[in-house]
């Protein structure tokens, strides 16, 4: 285990953290899925991004609930 | 040929030349979900009374000179994602036990007013979050995987239980049951189809579209389904043309990407030979076939996950506190392990993505097209949870189905999975046609032409 990986207890003091109770049982599984899942995405950090902004982006006053179908 | 053998386009064809009327299919439809649906198990609900009513009310327009729109008439289902007022949008989850759905969906309400008479909804992955909808029955052999998560929707259509239906597509749930079950699914640009008033995976990685029998039959359904609504705040401005092909088959100058990574990595030979057999096809109607390089494939899976998995764990955090034991086991630690991603990671998907783009918008501009599998195997055993490649390396089956899909899910480009045969044991391959943004008449023009070189395909035998 690498000392990025999260134990069952640490898995459960983040998910607390995050304002969820995870049953004691759960905590197993919960820290080997969150560690998989660490491991797919920590991939991402060998990229320098530069100046790039994320995806994520909304166009101001366009709200607007009169919507045809 | 019975009348639920027939494609949208011929059945909405032969209803407007009164040589078909919408009860005689809607009673066929009907009756064909009777006899084949408890061997499927594709359909959440049959609404069957209500389609016999709207099939009369058609019938009678009909008779009036009056047709309602270009799918009068036409029976759909709907994945059980899809808002309908007043019934229950389950998400195939025990979770929504008590749901009741106050209005119609955008594309529910599109597809009403262009006339199609919904026959029912079908079973997904519950919450569309997995790759398998295990309620549901390959339609060619009832011991394999439907696929996901849009399974019960590509799993009737094939079987001739709706003439066409609706699906959602996150990390391929429209295009993987689509190829499973050998029908065509089409995941258009994100932003053109409206997904107000359906059920969330991941905002920023859905899109809605259709799964049908043909082409033609996406590009009819597509027409009707798009255009600006701005309760989706992904909602494209542009309104999409008239999409049906023309007739025509030569592709003299098209550019026909074909790349020379990825794609073509562990995927099954039967697959890769049978999308090869078509790639020549598609070169002899005139077509330019050209190598290309598939940018950024290491950081395909991490940006996938990096932005689904804290989206799709938003999405439920509510009832993951109140309601968690509803949960079936392989969605609710996929939900709870997302409570632990950081913030960080997900701006880094995020940036991922913006630079995913701009290198896949380079890319479209070697090649108009990208042809490539659409899953890298036919459908496996219901309960496998493993594919091993001849190199040894084995890989989970929903890795495996999600991997050659994902890209069109991070970049917004459309994507058409298109049937291009069967493997030795009789199951369907499909091949994935990839282009521009808002490029669906390049794909669906590609798509048909190749159709029109094929046999007439035929519903599954149930």
């Amino acid at each position: 285990m690498s000392a990025a990986e999260l134990t069952p207890p640490q898995a459960a003091l983040w998910a607390a953290r995050a304002g969820l109770p995870v049953p004691a049982g759960r905590h197993a599984a919960v820290a080997a899925t969150a560690n998989h899942i660490h491991s797919v995405v920590a991939v991402l950090r060998e990229l320098d991004f530069a100046d790039t902004p994320p995806a994520a982006a909304y166009r101001a006053g366009e709200e607007n609930d009169d919507a045809a179908v | 040929m019975q009348p639920y053998e027939l494609s949208l386009a011929r059945a909405a064809d032969a209803i407007r030349a009164r040589t078909l009327s919408p009860v005689e299919l809607v009673d066929s439809v009907l009756d064909r979900i009777e006899q084949a649906e408890p061997h499927l198990g594709a359909y959440v609900t049959v609404t069957a009374e209500q389609a016999r009513r709207a099939a009369r009310a058609a019938e009678q327009d009909v008779a009036a000179g009056r047709l309602r729109g270009p799918l009068h008439g036409v029976p759909l289902a709907l994945k059980d994602l899809i808002d309908v007022a007043g019934a229950a949008t389950t998400a195939s989850s025990r979770v929504r036990a008590d749901h009741r759905a106050q209005a119609d969906s955008t594309v529910a309400a599109r597809l009403a007013a262009a006339g199609a008479v919904l026959v029912g909804k079908t079973h997904t992955h519950e919450f569309a979050y997995g790759l398998t909808t295990p309620q549901t029955h390959n339609a060619w052999d009832r011991d394999r995987v439907a696929g996901g998560s849009s399974g019960g929707s590509a799993v009737a259509v094939a079987a001739g239980t709706a003439t066409f239906a609706l699906g959602t597509d996150t990390g391929g749930s429209i295009r993987v049951p689509s190829a499973l079950n050998g029908v065509v699914g089409l995941k258009p640009t994100y932003g053109l189809v409206p997904r107000h008033g359906v059920t969330s995976l991941s905002w920023s990685l859905d899109h809605v579209g259709p799964i049908t029998r043909t082409v033609e039959d996406a590009a009819l359904a597509l027409t009707a389904l798009a255009g600006h609504d701005p309760r989706d705040p992904a909602s494209l401005a542009a309104c999409g043309p008239d999409h049906r092909p023309v007739g025509a088959t030569d592709l003299t100058g098209l550019r026909i990407g074909v790349p020379r990574n990825y794609y073509f990595d562990h995927v099954a030979p039967e697959v890769e030979a049978a999308v090869r057999r078509a790639l020549a096809g598609l070169e002899s109607l005139g077509a330019q076939l050209v190598e290309v390089e598939i940018p950024m494939t290491r950081y395909i899976q991490a940006t996938q996950w990096g932005l689904m998995v804290p989206e799709a764990t938003a999405y439920h955090e509510r009832t993951l506190r109140t309601v968690p034991e509803l949960y079936q086991a392989d969605v609710r630690i996929l939900l709870e392990a997302g409570e632990l991603m950081p913030a960080g990671d997900y701006l880094r998907a995020q940036r991922a993505r913006t630079l995913m783009r701009q290198a896949w918008g380079r890319l479209l501009e070697e090649a108009d097209v990208i042809a490539a599998p659409t899953v890298p195997a036919t459908a496996v055993k219901a309960g496998d949870e493993t594919i091993t490649w001849p190199d040894g390396t084995t890989e989970s089956v929903s890795d495996a189905y999600v991997r050659l899909s994902a890209p069109a899910n991070i970049t917004g480009v459309p994507a058409l999975s298109v049937p291009v045969g069967h493997d030795t044991a009789g199951l369907p391959i499909g091949m994935q046609l990839l282009g521009r943004p808002l490029g669906e008449p390049v794909l669906l023009r590609v798509g048909h032409a190749y159709e029109q070189t094929q046999p007439a395909r035929r519903t599954a035998t149930v």
